[in-house]
């Protein structure tokens, strides 16, 4: 058959729809995209809509049809002393308690960088903590500060004097449970991202440096950790905005208390949104937490960013 | 400041005269109550000793042809109260009842999601009482007066001794059925001590008795506070869900209201931060958990028996009265302390909790649902319901104190005080937003308690937020609701307070 002839059986050709009419690209991205944008964009316009109104839900009124408050949640929300301290105190918690995370999940990375007898069993022993349950180890935790808890009996046994100190309930103690219990936790987690970022490292340059006379801590300092600090940032990273949602610790072992002196900002909002439903003043809250985020988050992000450049 | 120590003390309520006053001075709150009916539809011609079979009739032959089943949110430990009683409800029926039993402390929340969600998930709900407000305003609540007037028999509330948290802006949202009124606990043993007795005259110049009031109970907090021979002065409570309540009856008994007529807050004034002083300083004598016990470890740590005072609801009475307690048989009891105000002694015992009945305005059978609220707190089945020793319903009507395993349950002498305190109790907070009220008070009085703010800072800043959350909510309104909550005040304490 003629070449022409072959051409004619061809059907005819349909005019391009506007999908195909992308380029291919973008049209695989495309729909996973718009499902992404109604499930962030909506709930988001949602959240802003209420921040700008004064609705509660003991109102009586649909969420839509709230009275306009403009930007007076807002304005409320930096004299309010009590968002502004849970703002800094969870700031606080977060520096801390990653700190910490981070030079024990340095110092354990370390001994674990070599091989030795049982080493996978213990690495399996020192992730435990990560595998219970938040609320679970709070508990744990609440029952060991307890008045007439662990802790005390260890401390009367030490001091040799009943000791039934409420740890809990004194405002210059009581994050102190919190942060070991954040600490004991997930310290586990810290641990096995910063042995990954060690193990990457170049076997062969840090054999090298010690071969040419360089001291363990010289070819810890000028080779391991610049080499492994992108993953110690991403570590570090993760943990700080985990950390920053602070809630089932504090939740079970103060509930914020006493006073208000341990509510981290997700104590805060519970509060506010679930206890005495106040949607549009907490959505304002949220909002403005978020900004302090992604402000925390950028401040990690650029070194991280440098140093990959 | 109308509470000048140096006025000369009138000896005007003693407690014994206290239980005998009680009685008359609610004559009067009870008329106030009483003149809120008198807007309401008149009442259905049901006899009141057949209460509870009309009603289970009525409700029988509403769901005649058809299997209806009553959800009852209910705060976890109050089915031993209720399931009695929904047996009963039941075998009179042949309507079933489901329970879902949520947290003590959440319920309120969840009756609140339940208006933002519609999901319909109850009929009846048992909040509690200081909560009303919010719910009412939210809309989940049915309005009862309607259905009240077609099924409530005349004189039906009557014997239900406190009734102010059944309403809510003049209408009528639910049957009170806890009466969950202040009481304090002494240790009678040490009172009747000839030793103490002689030493605390010796130190004091007065007998040792059941204090009268607040700075007396301070004194004798004191005076048995001895940690080194393991003794304390008393077990109450300091941590943040309760503090605020004893700052509460403190401040009140100095003879302030807490809002002027215009709501303006003047909880901050001299007697306020007086009061707050001295609940601060009262904390050095008490036992070690004071700060960190919740309601059960309240109980608990002191039925151990090594402090002297205690503060309550009936509830701690069933413990300690019971046979886990070291100190069963050693208490007496008393209402909450007053103060001289005028030269008089004014006492003003306090009811800071509860659980009422309510009907959900999303429920599918609201009428059936609220026939079962009137068949429970009818005087038999709640007399049935309030005899269960581990719920938390305690009496309420004139009925309980008479019941022979009443008395038993609770002992006599408690139930006088019980039901004196009840007579003469000013109500908690019934305005929108009592919670963030509350709460603020709350965390700024463990503040102070704690030494993080003075009682005057702690208290400015209280003020200061309750005039923002008033702004918010809507100052108009809710000096309405003030000024009518003021009204169901017991007419003592109206007359004293200021």
């Amino acid at each position: 058959m003629p070449q022409q002839s072959l051409l004619q059986l061809k059907k005819p050709r349909r005019p391009l729809s506007r999908m195909s009419r992308l380029p291919l690209r973008i049209a695989l991205v495309l729909p996973s995209q718009v499902i992404m944008l109604l499930v962030v964009a909506v709930p988001t316009l949602i959240v802003l809509w209420l921040s700008l109104t004064d609705w509660q839900p003991t109102d009586n009124i649909p969420w839509f049809k709230a009275e306009f408050a403009w930007f007076w949640n807002f304005y409320d929300l930096v004299f309010d002393e009590r968002f502004v301290s849970a703002v800094l105190r969870t700031l606080f918690v977060v520096a801390v308690c990653v700190s910490v995370e981070l030079c024990l999940a340095v110092v354990l990375a370390l001994l674990f960088l070599d091989e030795w007898p049982w080493r996978k069993i213990a690495v399996s022993v020192i992730i435990l903590p990560m595998m219970v349950v938040p609320v679970d180890a709070a508990n744990s935790f609440f029952m060991l500060f307890g008045d007439h808890g662990p802790v005390n009996e260890l401390l009367s046994l030490v001091l040799h004097r009943p000791i039934a100190y409420a740890w809990l309930a004194d405002p210059h103690w009581a994050l102190l449970p919190i942060i070991l219990a954040e600490v004991w936790q997930w310290t586990p987690l810290m641990f096995l991202l910063v042995l990954t970022g060690f193990l990457n490292v170049p076997h062969n340059q840090w054999r090298a440096a010690l071969a040419l006379g360089a001291s363990p801590a010289r070819a810890f300092f000028r080779i391991v950790l610049p080499l492994s600090l992108p993953v110690l940032l991403v570590a570090v990273l993760i943990r700080a905005i985990e950390t920053f949602k602070i809630f089932d610790v504090i939740y079970i072992l103060t509930r914020g208390g006493p006073g208000a002196t341990t509510e981290s900002i997700s104590m805060f909002m519970y509060n506010g949104a679930f206890v005495y439903f106040r949607m549009g003043y907490i959505a304002a809250a949220a909002l403005l937490v978020l900004f302090v985020v992604i402000s925390v988050c950028l401040a990690i992000y650029r070194p991280l960013h440098r140093s990959y450049e | 400041m109308q509470n000048d120590p140096e006025t000369p003390y009138t000896p005007g309520i003693d407690r014994r005269s206290f239980l005998k006053s009680a009685a008359a001075g609610t004559a009067a709150f009870a008329a106030g109550v009483s003149l809120l009916s008198l807007a309401r539809p008149a009442k259905a011609a049901g006899s009141l000793a057949d209460v509870q079979t009309d009603a289970a009739k009525a409700a029988k032959e509403l769901a005649k042809g058809r299997a209806v089943t009553l959800r009852i949110l209910e705060p976890s430990g109050s089915l031993g109260n209720i399931k009695p009683v929904a047996e009963r409800w039941t075998a009179d029926t042949g309507i079933n009842v489901e329970y879902i039993e949520v947290p003590l402390g959440e319920i309120n929340q969840k009756v609140l999601l339940e208006a933002v969600s519609k999901a319909g998930s109850f009929d009846i709900a048992l909040p509690a009482s200081f909560g009303i407000p919010d719910l009412a305003e939210s809309g989940i609540l049915v309005d009862l007066d309607q259905l009240a007037a077609k099924y409530e028999p005349e004189g039906y509330q009557d014997s239900i001794i406190y009734k102010t948290a059944n309403y809510y802006k003049g209408n009528f949202y639910g049957y009170e059925t806890d009466g969950d009124a202040y009481v304090m606990f002494y240790r009678q043993d040490w009172i009747n001590d000839p030793e103490e007795r002689k030493r605390y005259a010796d130190k004091y110049g007065k007998e040792l008795k059941v204090p009268d009031t607040w700075e007396e109970l301070d004194q004798q907090l004191a005076f048995f506070h001895r940690p080194e021979s393991g003794r304390y002065g008393g077990a109450l409570f300091r941590s943040q869900y309760f503090i605020a309540w004893e700052w509460w009856v403190r401040f009140h008994a100095k003879g302030f209201f807490p809002f002027t007529d215009d709501l303006a807050p003047q909880i901050n004034n001299e007697a306020g931060v007086k009061a707050l002083e001295e609940l601060a300083a009262a904390s050095k004598y008490l036992y070690p958990g004071a700060r960190s016990n919740g309601l059960f470890e309240n109980f608990e740590g002191y039925g151990k028996g090594d402090s002297y005072a205690n503060i309550g609801w009936g509830g701690t009475q069933k413990y300690l009265n019971g046979d886990k307690s070291g100190v069963k048989g050693k208490l007496t009891y008393g209402p909450t302390p007053g103060g001289i105000v005028k030269g008089t002694l004014v006492r003003t015992p306090y009811f800071n909790w509860g659980w009422n009945y309510v009907v959900s305005s999303l429920s599918k059978e609201p009428e059936i649902a609220y026939l079962f609220t009137l068949y429970a707190v009818s005087p038999a089945l709640s007399t049935i319901a309030v005899r269960d020793p581990g719920g938390y319903f305690d009496p309420f009507r004139d009925e309980h104190y008479k019941d022979p395993d009443i008395i038993k349950l609770y002992s006599k002498e408690f139930l006088d005080v019980h039901e004196a305190s009840m007579r003469g109790s000013i109500p908690d907070l019934y305005l929108k937003g009592q919670g963030e009220y509350f709460d603020v008070l709350r965390v700024n009085v463990q503040a102070a308690d704690i030494g993080q703010k003075t009682a005057k800072q702690a208290l400015d800043d209280t003020a200061r937020d309750w005039d923002r959350i008033s702004r918010r909510i809507g100052r108009k309104g809710q000096t309405v609701q003030w000024r009518f909550l003021k009204g169901l005040y017991p007419q003592e304490a109206r007359s004293n307070l200021t």
